[in-house]
């Protein structure tokens, strides 16, 4: 896959490998979710391209899946519901295989004894498994997934991070994941995109290089900690800078 | 002196059932009432719903339904007797000239006001606007749709009563007037309590369903 010519994003040119997981970072308005959505189909590119497979990415698609960052699993609709939802969407009905290849699902993601749930009866953190559940549904080959725990708090995004680490390892989808979180790109990718704002470009593309499988002490490790270290030198001008026009222009963000 | 105590009220209404007049009243007040209903809706509904998708039509209707909105219906509820004759016919006019209204701003507000993230959340699996529509819209909207359905029912009644005020051979708004020309007290309560009572009831039983079926709400 490659990105051309972006628009807040320019020379932004990358290629992702089959089963690799790929993290985005980079100070507020980099151009982050634009790309992701781009990607995803949900927006075009002015210029350049985005290409899935060596074909130009024209609109949404099945073989890619989108985890959101808001939470936007339909309020009407069961676990179980929310999660055939693709399905539904893509076949107009749902076969009795598919509704039991979806339970599995909701099983993997940790959330048995749930189908039945509606989403208002859930926690942040089970609503952002049923979402990853909702993505995975249709097979997609790449799953994108925008800052999926930024709204979860700190300790249901440690747990949320190993959970993804695992779900990640059972099917090894090529996965793109947007975070601010430097710790958590570190500790969840095999390479991480660090872009730079004001066009949006790649600053930098570090292979991360920890052994898998890796739990909760991988992130205490010295490399761990140094990738982190080196990350947030790469962002760091520009991350303050970006405070700075907040506090300047509150209202634009 | 123009007030009547629960027990002349209680004893009129024993003596209008007994005569077989009070079911009557209550029989034609009713069709009157729910034929106008249906129809408001299965009118108002569709409206609601191109108003809120078509630019184009919402161009076209919306000062007509804005228009029609302000006029007062049952103001002109004398004539509407002359166009329909003083059968139900003319009082059902008046009931979906009062209910549809409701209906179809709450339609287009509860369609329009689809939060994005959810359409968002199926067009990335590539849905259709169809799809968009059936599956996230519709759902969406559904407890504005109820809303609206509910504030009809006390709209409704009174439409009935006026309508049956100006003309009309039987009804609970015919039992009140007739009661009140004739100074008879308890009978015009007992068709003012009846009708107080069915708006609770009916208000109550819409109430129930909706609970049943925008139970995420």
């Amino acid at each position: 896959m490659e990105f051309g010519n972006l628009t807040a994003l320019s020379h932004v040119s990358a290629r992702v490998e089959d089963g690799e997981f790929i993290s985005i970072v980079g100070p507020s308005g980099c151009g982050k979710t634009t790309l992701l959505r781009i990607v995803a189909g949900l927006e075009r590119a002015t210029e350049g391209s985005a290409r899935l497979n060596g074909k130009q990415i024209t609109g949404t698609g099945f073989e890619r899946g989108y985890v959101f960052q808001a939470d936007n699993l339909l309020p009407w609709r069961t676990v179980l519901g929310n999660v055939l939802i693709g399905i539904e969407i893509r076949d107009g009905s749902r076969s009795r295989d598919e509704i039991a290849k979806a339970l599995e699902l909701i099983r993997m993601v940790g959330l048995e004894g749930f189908e039945g749930y509606y989403p208002r009866q859930l926690s942040g953190g089970m609503r952002q498994r049923a979402n990853i559940a909702r993505a995975l549904a249709i097979n997609p080959e790449i799953l994108l997934m925008d800052e999926p725990f930024s709204a979860l708090d700190a300790q249901t995004r440690e747990v949320m991070q190993l959970e993804l680490n695992r779900i990640w390892q059972h099917g090894k989808k090529t996965v793109l994941f947007v975070t601010h979180q430097i710790d958590e790109a570190v500790f969840l990718s095999d390479r991480i995109i660090v872009l730079a704002r004001r066009p949006g470009r790649i600053r930098e593309v570090l292979d991360i290089d920890l052994p898998r499988p890796r739990d909760l002490t991988t992130k205490r490790r010295p490399e761990s900690v140094d990738y982190v270290d080196r990350i947030w030198r790469l962002i760091e001008r520009e991350v303050l800078d970006s405070i700075e026009e907040e506090k300047a222009n509150p209202d634009k963000h | 002196m123009f007030l009547a105590v629960p027990s002349q009220i209680v004893e009129a209404a024993v003596k209008l059932w007994a005569a077989g007049v009070l079911q009557r009243h209550i029989i034609v007040s009713f069709s009157e009432f729910i034929i106008g209903y249906v129809i408001a809706i299965a009118i108002g509904l569709p409206i609601g719903l191109l108003l809120a998708v078509s630019p184009r039509f919402r161009a076209i209707l919306s000062p007509w339904v804005d228009g029609l909105y302000a006029t007062p219906v049952i103001a002109i509820a004398p004539l509407v007797i002359l166009w329909f004759g003083i059968g139900i016919w003319s009082k059902v006019f008046v009931v979906v000239s009062v209910v549809i209204f409701p209906v179809i701003i709450n339609t287009e507000a509860g369609i329009r006001s689809t939060p994005h993230n959810y359409v968002e959340a199926i067009r990335c699996f590539g849905a259709s606007r169809v799809q968009v529509f059936l599956k996230v819209m519709i759902p969406s909207a559904l407890p504005f749709i109820f809303a609206g359905m509910r504030l009809g029912i006390g709209r409704g009644l009174i439409g009935v009563v006026v309508g049956e005020l100006f003309g009309s051979r039987a009804g609970l708004g015919r039992l009140i007037a007739e009661s009140a020309e004739t100074f008879n007290m308890p009978n015009l309560f007992v068709g003012v309590l009846l009708l107080a009572a069915a708006g609770i009831l009916l208000t109550s039983a819409f109430h129930a369903l909706e609970r049943r079926i925008v139970h995420w709400t």
